[in-house]
């Protein structure tokens, strides 16, 4: 089995790399062929541009904001000596890691809609070829978009704090035995305005 | 010290998950663009489907879709990977400089790729090339790139593809293997896995910040001859759960909520990104378009436009009395006016308005199916279904004034000279005196305000 899979391995690795190469090449061509160098140069720039705005801007950025949710989650901290009083506190935390994570989710899905709708914000004040293109209030409605995400996180932060604190043993964060029911409150979905 | 909650999601196991996701995505874009590409620059010897009447409409909805919903799993992809951006020493021979740099590459392509396809959705090109052109050409450069990436990540694709196999017991790797299982695990190890010789936490800068935050890591806590819990529960492509022990405190472990939060937050920002915005491609979506740049039913008879008359500059020349559409072939030409043409037997179909952008609107044509009218010139019905033409528009320039339109069309009974549009005369920014509608081809080529139609 194992002599097998990496039998294959070294049969698939060249031509997948290979076939790779050739597309690269024909990627290549068709560039060559339909720009001229300075559009090349073009597409170059915004390539770059694209890699430098998610090396050096959004990743430092994520790992800020990585690092000041994972200090967030170690409180509240707990400095209690009885065993009951322990375990209540490892359960507020519990409670408090997953609203964390329930809003940070929230924020993240409102930053990616934002990141897409902010273009087309910009795109209606060039103004439109037609009245048919770009014809509704974008911005009033990403406000409205975050209002609903706002409203949604509250709803599901309270419904998660309470069934955890009701059902501790049901809590995912509890141990492996989880249960498919939690999952229910954090997949809410978050619909239009 | 609480140890690693906040995100138990930058492992391979994840970057699998997602990674096959995006690959899909990727290739479902791929596919549906060469459909469209080919559509209008056929090859010679290509001929397409005519039914169903909305495959393009399905297909290119499809292709827009599928690309806005690589926003969120391109992010998604890049944020378990990115403690490698980080890592330390960056370069360690040759083979990691190409492999940065097709990386680069093809995170610099996929990026650039699905921004420039939304931008143009919005009509919006603040780039200095063709769109068309590099679109089309950094769509090889993604395939090229993403099949070099699997080949050379293929080790753990396939260490990691089943969640089973993603932290067996015992996980053999062989010396090859081994030497590219280079994918860090930014949180403390599983105890099964950091109990695997070769396995590694995290390097560089982000595995030093989080060891700083969360403490020195626990030691393996697990006799090696426990017992896999069985994985009875099911979920979105997540790994079984580690059992704990009973003399491992719990908050030494990296557990799952993390990682469960963060597929429901992906999978939360795909649904948001396509439920908000495939209305304007997908009907039954339409009520819950609040972001898409076109909106089903907007426009003159309640169809989106895209070249307005005074755009295409035929405001005068469309409403002219003398105009009349002149049909040719190399023996004879023939002239139709307007009133001549609605004189003809009337054919009345329902086909879509599908646009390249994405959006399409379904709409009641009513005019003289073309088929008959090339008869006429040609002399007899059934050769009348085998010949391609030549369509020419009055537009004064662009791209799509001359247009070709193969016989598998010409033939198709629901292919018409359109005279009217639900119900009404022809709006001049839907083609007024006559426009060119046919099943399965892009909006750019049911030419508007024709001029002659030339048999080839």
């Amino acid at each position: 089995m194992a002599t097998r899979s990496s039998k294959a391995m070294t049969v698939a690795r060249p031509i997948l790399i290979g076939a790779g190469v050739l597309g690269l090449v024909l990627g290549a061509v068709v560039m060559v062929s339909k720009q001229s160098p300075v559009q090349i140069v073009g597409v170059g720039l915004w390539m770059l541009g694209a890699i430098i705005l998610h090396d050096a801007v959004l990743s430092p950025l994520v790992l800020v904001a990585s690092v000041l949710v994972r200090r967030a989650s170690r409180r509240p901290a707990s400095a209690s000596v009885s065993s009951s009083a322990q375990s209540h506190s490892a359960q507020s935390r519990r409670v408090w890691r997953g609203v964390l994570l329930i809003v940070q989710g929230a924020v993240i899905v409102g930053a990616i809609l934002t990141l897409v709708v902010v273009p087309e914000i910009y795109a209606k004040t060039l103004g439109t070829a037609n009245p048919t293109i770009l014809p509704s209030d974008y911005g009033l409605r990403l406000g409205l978009m975050w209002i609903v995400i706002a409203a949604v996180t509250a709803i599901t932060s309270v419904v998660y704090a309470r069934r955890s604190a009701n059902n501790p043993a049901d809590d995912p964060a509890d141990d492996s035995a989880n249960n498919p029911a939690d999952n229910t409150a954090k997949n809410s979905p978050r619909d239009t305005p | 010290m609480q140890r690693a909650v906040a995100a138990p999601t930058r492992n391979p196991r994840l970057a699998v998950v997602i990674g096959r996701l995006l690959a899909s995505a990727f290739l479902i874009c791929f596919a549906t663009g060469l459909y469209s590409h080919f559509l209008q620059e056929p090859l010679p010897w290509m001929h397409f489907a005519t039914s169903p009447a909305q495959l393009y409409q399905f297909s290119q909805g499809l292709h827009i879709t599928a690309g806005i919903a690589c926003f969120p799993l391109i992010l998604a992809k890049l944020y378990t990977v990115f403690p490698k951006l980080f890592e330390t020493p960056a370069i360690t021979g040759l083979g990691s400089v190409l492999e940065r740099a097709s990386i680069a590459l093809f995170v610099g392509a996929s990026l650039v790729e699905i921004t420039i396809g939304l931008l143009n959705t919005y009509q919006f090109y603040p780039w200095p090339f063709g769109f068309r052109e590099v679109h089309f050409a950094l769509s090889f450069v993604i395939i090229g790139s993403l099949a070099i990436h699997i080949g050379v990540k293929l080790p753990i694709i396939a260490q990691y593809w089943r969640k089973r196999d993603g932290y067996a017991p015992e996980l053999a790797f062989t010396e090859d293997e081994r030497d590219t299982m280079d994918a860090p695990l930014i949180d403390a190890l599983p105890s099964r896995l950091a109990a695997v010789p070769g396995a590694r936490a995290v390097s560089g800068v982000t595995g030093r910040i989080f060891a700083w935050i969360d403490g020195p890591a626990p030691e393996p806590a697990l006799p090696a001859d426990q017992t896999r819990p069985a994985p009875e529960h099911g979920g979105s492509g997540e790994d079984p759960d580690l059992a704990f022990s009973s003399d491992a405190p719990p908050s030494h472990q990296p557990h799952p909520v993390g990682r469960r939060a963060f597929l429901a937050t992906i999978g939360t920002g795909v649904a948001a990104v396509v439920v908000l915005t495939a209305g304007q491609s997908f009907a039954w979506l339409s009520p819950l378009n609040a972001f898409a740049p076109r909106v089903k039913g907007i426009g003159p008879q309640a169809v989106p436009v895209n070249r307005t008359a005074a755009a295409a500059q035929v405001t005068s020349t469309a409403m002219n009395q003398d105009w009349a559409l002149t049909i040719s072939n190399a023996s004879q030409s023939l002239r139709f006016t307007r009133a001549e043409l609605l004189a003809l037997p009337q054919t009345t179909v329902d086909l879509p308005i599908s646009c390249v952008e994405g959006w399409s609107q379904m709409a009641t044509w009513r005019g003289v199916r073309l088929s008959e009218l090339v008869a006429k010139v040609v002399g007899n019905d059934a050769a009348a279904g085998s010949q391609a033409l030549r369509i020419t528009s009055l537009e004064k320039e662009g791209g799509y004034r001359v247009t070709q339109m193969g016989s598998e069309y010409v033939g198709d009974p629901s292919t018409l000279v359109a005279l009217e549009l639900n119900g009404e005369t022809l709006d001049i920014d839907h083609g007024f005196p006559a426009r060119m509608i046919a099943p399965g081809r892009p909006g750019v080529l049911q030419t508007k305000w024709l001029s002659t139609l030339e048999v080839l």
